[in-house]
């Protein structure tokens, strides 16, 4: 035993020149995500630093032969305007925080419940994959801001005169309140349900439009559920709606998880959100207008809360398959 | 009828060397139709293979349908706009709104253009974003939750917050003083310029000026003979002017700090990690060190995922106006997203002015996302094949 032990001391100084393995690969790790990290020190924590100082300050064009501006420290002032003076500010963020609310589950439950339609074997699979994924590629960025503008498209859509007046069209509302209404009226679920469902269809496009990631990352998880515990299921006489929510809907928990916090994300820092849109008025308003910073800051904060409190929530529902390998 | 079909016997109707042909009677076709079409199963079947197709084509429809409406609205001519019989199909056919985009606007200048720039950054994306997704999936080193935490935080900040701060970053470029120093700027600490130490020290840093006032390449001369470089940038002591070249796209490329890069970080961690660990180990074993083994080994089996976030890094710079709105303020640069006007041969005062250049607008449009439509009709299918790879779910 004495012996062995002694080996061994002698052995790990020569050890020591040729570092570990898990050292090796720490260091190779580190050399992989370089390039962010670079990034990030270089370029964008002097951009949030500066983003965070221009909040307290003010900006007023310098006086005598300068160029540029001059900053001026105001500490929390533009914080305290754009919360008690500035009207709209408060009213755009509590409105487009109950827009949230209301797209968040719509958004969820649309892009699922495609998956699980996509995910089926059936005839023009293909096809229709390749349609449902049009919006997510192609209509971002320019065409959005070009849609914004757009009113061929009601125009095409009604079956009335060009100056039709009442500023809704056949394609615009599908399918009518009243109509939905007369359906539920006699199934007693509750008018705030068959609004939600109302608006929801509505806004079909909207949410087609805004669902194609969530799509693919619900189906990307439908597809590596192994097909042994469907057939299991099957076997054990399983109905298709008890095997969904037995077998489908836990398995892909994480999915719902992942894609919750990536619409809070994604509808809060899209361009066509309407806090977003009012802050980038503010700041095209005037040049050097700093208010619109401390308005980004506040919602930036607002909105890491948001995610968290999601994220904490639906995590304690998440079901994690344990790894056997 | 089964149980008569049993008891009668099989009747032997060819029989060659090693087969044997044997028939039973048949039930009737009558009955085996009706045993096949009217039970419970097959009518839920066709029922719900009719929703299926209704919901399907419903939604298709809704997508496709103002696809539909700018390119019938993109042949009319402008007596059309005004005609009330005149919905889907244009009555006077005209390509005029195509001519006036492609001559007025120069489509084919801010094609190439844009081109270049979402091809470099296609590129980089896709390229940096593996190297850093892989780094997250397959290493264990210290601060690797906390570092991917401020990937994440990357994409949470929105961009419009950060939208004055990146503006300035970039048109004042300057990596720790560097430039300034080389410019004769001396060095600023805290606060406070070394030169004004004295007029020794300032004499001796002033004397540091090897950077030129001006950086510029690729001359060009325009129709009208107008000397034009296709990069022009400004150096001063405040920093290097990379507004209107591409390289502040570049650089948050090879940052990984561009439009949406953290979800493809994420997304490419996710397929790493569903590789399993042995792969690499035998390469190991082999004597092939690890960027070797990044390089042969895990990339060739990734090109799904690949293609995936090429085509929306790709598109996504293609159709982006906030940031080339934001870094591209000249006109030497014309971009795609930046020819959206009317043109003005085109411009008309008349009852359907609104309309029509509604219908020159979505023109505009249409055209941009041509070439996008092209790379979408072969990509697509490696879409879903690259994700559903990834084995997200663990």
């Amino acid at each position: 035993m004495t012996k062995d032990v002694k080996l061994e001391s002698a052995k790990a100084p020569k050890r020591k020149k040729i570092a570990s393995l898990d050292r090796r690969k720490a260091r190779a790790g580190w050399v992989f995500v370089l390039p962010f990290i670079i990034g990030f020190v270089i370029i964008y924590l002097p951009m949030i630093y500066e983003s965070i100082m221009l909040s307290f300050h003010k900006l007023e064009i310098a006086g005598g032969n300068k160029a540029g501006y001059d900053t001026i420290f105001v500490g929390f002032q533009n914080y305290s305007d754009a919360l008690f003076v500035d009207p709209n500010f408060v009213q755009t963020l509590i409105s487009g925080l109950k827009q949230l609310a209301f797209d968040i589950p719509a958004i969820l439950i649309f892009s699922l419940f495609m998956a699980v339609m996509l995910n089926q074997k059936a005839a023009g699979r293909g096809l229709f994959r390749a349609i449902f994924f049009i919006p997510v590629v192609l209509s971002t960025g320019i065409m959005e801001s070009i849609a914004a503008m757009d009113i061929m498209d009601d125009y095409m859509g009604s079956d009335e005169g060009i100056d039709d007046g009442s500023g809704q069209s056949a394609a615009q509302d599908l399918v009518s309140t009243m109509d939905m209404e007369r359906l539920f009226a006699n199934m007693k679920v509750g008018e705030g349900l068959v609004k939600y469902v109302t608006e929801a269809i509505n806004n079909i496009y909207d949410i087609v439009n805004r669902a194609g990631v969530q799509m693919l990352i619900f189906l990307a998880g439908l597809q590596s559920i192994s097909p042994a515990i469907y057939e299991s299921c099957k076997i054990d006489g399983a109905t298709a709606w008890e095997t969904f929510w037995k077998i489908t809907f836990p398995m892909i928990s994480p999915m719902i998880l992942v894609n919750g916090v990536y619409t809070v994300i994604d509808s809060f820092t899209t361009d066509s959100n309407a806090v977003m849109k009012y802050i980038a008025n503010k700041y095209s308003e005037a040049d050097g207008n700093v208010i619109s910073s401390a308005m980004a800051w506040m919602y930036f904060l607002i909105v890491i809360l948001i995610v968290a409190a999601i994220a904490s929530v639906i995590s304690a529902f998440v079901f994690y398959q344990r790894k056997n390998d | 009828m089964n149980a008569q079909n049993i008891n009668q016997k099989p009747v032997v109707k060819r029989e060659t060397k090693n087969k044997i042909r044997v028939d039973f009677d048949r039930t009737p076709l009558k009955d085996r139709l009706k045993a096949k079409f009217l039970s419970f199963h097959f009518i839920a079947k066709v029922v719900l293979w009719i929703f299926r197709m209704v919901l399907m084509i419903g939604i298709s429809y809704i997508v496709l349908f103002p696809f539909l409406t700018k390119i019938s609205g993109s042949f009319m001519a402008p007596e059309d706009f005004v005609d009330v019989t005149v919905r889907l199909i244009p009555k006077h056919f005209t390509l005029d709104i195509y001519r006036g985009i492609i001559s007025e606007l120069g489509y084919w200048e801010a094609f190439m253009n844009t081109f270049t720039l979402s091809f470099c950054c296609a590129i980089i994306q896709t390229f940096i974003c593996c190297l850093i997704g892989y780094g997250f999936a397959k290493f264990k080193f210290k601060g690797r939750n906390l570092l991917f935490l401020l990937v994440m935080l990357t994409m949470i900040v929105p961009h419009q917050t950060l939208q004055l701060s990146m503006f300035m970053e970039f048109r004042y470029f300057d990596i720790f003083g560097i430039v300034r120093l080389l410019k004769g700027g001396g060095i600023e600490l805290f606060g406070h310029n070394i030169k004004d130490l004295g007029e020794g020290v300032a004499a001796v840093f002033e004397k540091i000026n090897i950077l030129p006032d001006e950086i510029k390449w690729g001359q060009y001369f325009t129709e009208r003979g107008v000397e034009k470089w296709k990069v022009q940038m400004e150096v001063t002591e405040a920093g290097i002017n990379l507004c209107n070249t591409y390289f502040p796209l570049v650089l948050l490329s090879l940052g990984g700090l561009a439009f949406k890069n953290g979800l493809y970080i994420f997304l490419l961690r996710q397929f790493f990690r569903g590789i399993p660990d042995e792969l690499e180990e035998s390469a190991y074993m082999d004597g092939s060190g690890t960027f070797r083994t990044f390089i042969q080994i895990i990339l060739p089996l990734s090109v799904p995922m690949m293609i995936t976030v090429f085509l929306f890094a790709f598109c996504w710079q293609w159709t982006d106006d906030f940031y080339t709105g934001l870094f591209f303020s000249s006109t030497n640069v014309n971009l795609l997203t930046k020819i959206v006007d009317i043109p003005p041969s085109l411009k008309l005062e008349y009852a359907g002015t609104d309309l029509y250049n509604s219908a020159i607008r979505n023109t505009c449009g249409l055209m941009i996302i041509a070439p996008l439509v092209i790379l979408y009709a072969f990509c697509q299918r490696f879409l879903v094949q690259g994700i559903e790879h990834s084995g997200i779910a663990n």
